[in-house]
């Protein structure tokens, strides 16, 4: 069977969605991390379907690119989500409340 | 031909084989933390020098077209962008490695990171391609994320770092989709031909466009904390070192202007009317809420933070106007953005040396009487404050009467108005510091560092500079004064066109 061009862009709506949904209401931060890479993936699939659809070759060379971002930015992200965690023992992200009491410089 | 081209490129090769020269080196025991930042201030130094060989004409090239099939441009517009950036990373490495250095943080890997993000910045006032800019704007932040949170120890840091991670990635993905929509619109994500293809195509169906420039503008207004995306910044600056939060309000967001003043007046000459309606009220928004915000402050740094929020106010008061006076506008801009960042770079970077040997100095109480036992330091710290409040005789004064006379040319004389009332507010909070300083008994002497050495020197300079901009040609004649500022304001705007 067929499949079109507009179910394509379809499902990258439904995955950025559930991104954006995921980054808003989870409280879990590799839930929110995974959220995130979501949609950055629900962008490459739509470089993708784009790219084929245009018959050129330029949103597949945007995907990889975004690809190689996306890696860099997941180095920094568990990194951070480990001294995180050594220091508060958790990864709850209503106990990130440092800054909100006042501190000094 | 090719020899012009590297000339061209120099500035930014340089920033980035020093970044990877400083990775190298970090590692080794025998450099030191002193030699390794002579090494990064060299570099910086270089790339400067390169940059002003080509001060002063009006050029525009595309080097290496064949390599970069013209997604990077170097023009008047970038140079000018350029040397601002590469000013902020000297004053960030003279004031870093002194605080980082009493804080007993420093390791080599601060200035590669620091380079790299410098770089990055660079990328992105001289790139003409979407998905260049969004990977520039991505190395920028990324360098920053880590520098925000290499003190690992310290939980406020990490947890800044974190914030400022989860919601700029979001405003990375809306620049992506941004860009992801320009694709689908025009078939190609370079501003230049974009600009070609609505042109071309003026009664052609512009949704995709739109949307995908509403979304851009979303990530620019996001970094420059503009109003409904300003929460994060009083988080990340409160969470960062001193030192990077002046790299981040002054530096980035200098570099992020400039990206997107060549996109709106280059891509959007003709559709940017649409959203003047959307700016014009988060301009009001923005200028009311950062004063508010900058009033009831006790911490200086936050402070400072608070009143970067209401500066881009003033900034987004222009942008607003250049749908009618283009020229005037934009220039108006350029200009107040040097203004901005010599005023902020110097406050937040006096700020962080003071603060660097004794960490008391924070809030407005602890400089009670500070006069008295730094008097120099106390008349640097006054000028930067009389040049954010705009005060005449500054170069912040001229800045902002260029753009309120902008705005009321343009017709939006309420903006100019509102403007003018959060000059009022924000005399309230800059001079508080002033007399605080002045009109009170010295306080007992703390370990304050004493004026010697590069850092005071570097942040003298710059106060001098502020002065000079604002008083310049009347007390010298045939000596460059504001004029000059403003001829290569207006130089930097038509190489946009060229």
């Amino acid at each position: 069977m067929e499949v079109s061009f507009m179910s394509y862009i379809l499902l990258a709506i439904i995955l950025f969605s559930m991104g954006i949904i995921g980054v808003i209401s989870r409280k879990n931060i590799f839930i929110v991390y995974m959220s995130l890479e979501l949609m950055l993936n629900s962008i490459n699939l739509m470089l993708v379907t784009l790219s084929k659809h245009f018959g050129n070759m330029d949103g597949q060379i945007m995907a990889m690119m975004v690809i190689a971002i996306a890696a860099a930015e997941a180095a920094i992200f568990l990194s951070l989500i480990v001294a995180l965690y050594k220091l508060k023992h958790s990864i709850n992200i209503d106990d990130y409340n440092t800054l909100k009491q006042k501190g000094t410089l | 031909m090719k020899y012009d081209d590297i000339i061209y490129l120099l500035p930014l090769l340089s920033i980035g084989v020093g970044a990877v020269v400083l990775m190298l080196l970090s590692p080794i025991k025998s450099f030191s933390i002193n030699r390794l930042s002579w090494v990064t201030l060299f570099f910086l130094v270089f790339a400067f020098g390169a940059t002003a060989l080509n001060f002063g004409h009006v050029y525009s090239a595309t080097p290496f077209k064949d390599i970069f099939s013209s997604m990077l441009i170097t023009d008047t517009f970038s140079g000018y962008f350029s040397s601002i950036i590469i000013t902020g990373g000297i004053v960030t490495v003279l004031v870093g490695s002194h605080y980082f250095e009493k804080a007993n943080m420093l390791r080599g890997e601060v200035f590669s990171l620091l380079l790299f993000s410098v770089f990055g910045m660079m990328l992105l006032v001289q790139t003409t391609e979407l998905l260049t800019a969004f990977i520039a704007l991505e190395i920028a932040s990324i360098s920053l994320y880590s520098l925000m949170g290499f003190q690992k120890n310290n939980v406020k840091r990490v947890e800044g770092a974190f914030r400022y991670l989860v919601l700029g990635s979001i405003a990375g993905i809306m620049l992506l989709l941004g860009t992801t929509l320009m694709y689908a619109g025009t078939q190609s994500t370079n501003i230049l031909e974009i600009a070609k293809y609505i042109s071309a195509h003026p009664h052609a169906n512009t949704t995709l466009v739109i949307t995908g420039g509403t979304l851009i503008l979303i990530t620019f207004l996001f970094k420059i904390a503009a109003f409904p995306f300003q929460n994060w910044s009083m988080d990340a600056y409160e969470g960062a070192p001193l030192p990077i939060t002046a790299f981040m309000a002054s530096t980035f967001k200098v570099a992020i202007f400039g990206f997107i003043l060549r996109f709106v007046l280059v891509d959007f000459h003709e559709l940017k009317s649409i959203w003047n309606d959307m700016l014009f009220y988060i301009a009001i928004l923005t200028m009311i809420y950062g004063s508010l915000l900058a009033v009831f402050q006790t911490s200086l740094k936050r402070m400072l933070s608070a009143s970067s929020i209401v500066h881009t106010g003033y900034l987004l008061i222009a942008f607003v106007s250049i749908s009618n006076i283009g020229e005037s506008a934009a220039t108006s801009i350029i200009f107040y953005l040097i203004a901005y960042f010599l005023s902020s770079m110097g406050a937040f970077g006096m700020l962080s040396y003071i603060a660097s040997d004794d960490h008391l100095r924070v809030t407005y109480e602890d400089f009670k009487g500070f006069a008295h036992i730094r008097p120099y330091m106390a008349a640097m710290m006054s000028i930067f404050m009389l040049s954010l409040a705009g005060i005449p005789s500054t170069i912040g004064f001229i800045g902002k009467f260029y753009i309120f006379v902008g705005a009321i040319q343009a017709g939006y004389t309420v903006l100019a108005i509102i403007g003018i009332f959060a000059t009022f507010i924000s005399v309230y909070y800059y001079f508080k510091l002033i007399a605080l300083m002045y009109f009170y008994p010295s306080s007992e002497m703390t370990n304050v560092p004493p004026l010697k050495g590069m850092t005071p020197l570097f942040i003298g300079i710059m106060a001098l500079l502020i002065i000079w901009g604002g008083i310049g040609n009347t007390l010298i004649s045939y000596f460059p004064g504001i004029d000059f500022l403003i001829d290569t304001a207006r130089f930097a705007y038509q190489s946009l066109f060229m």
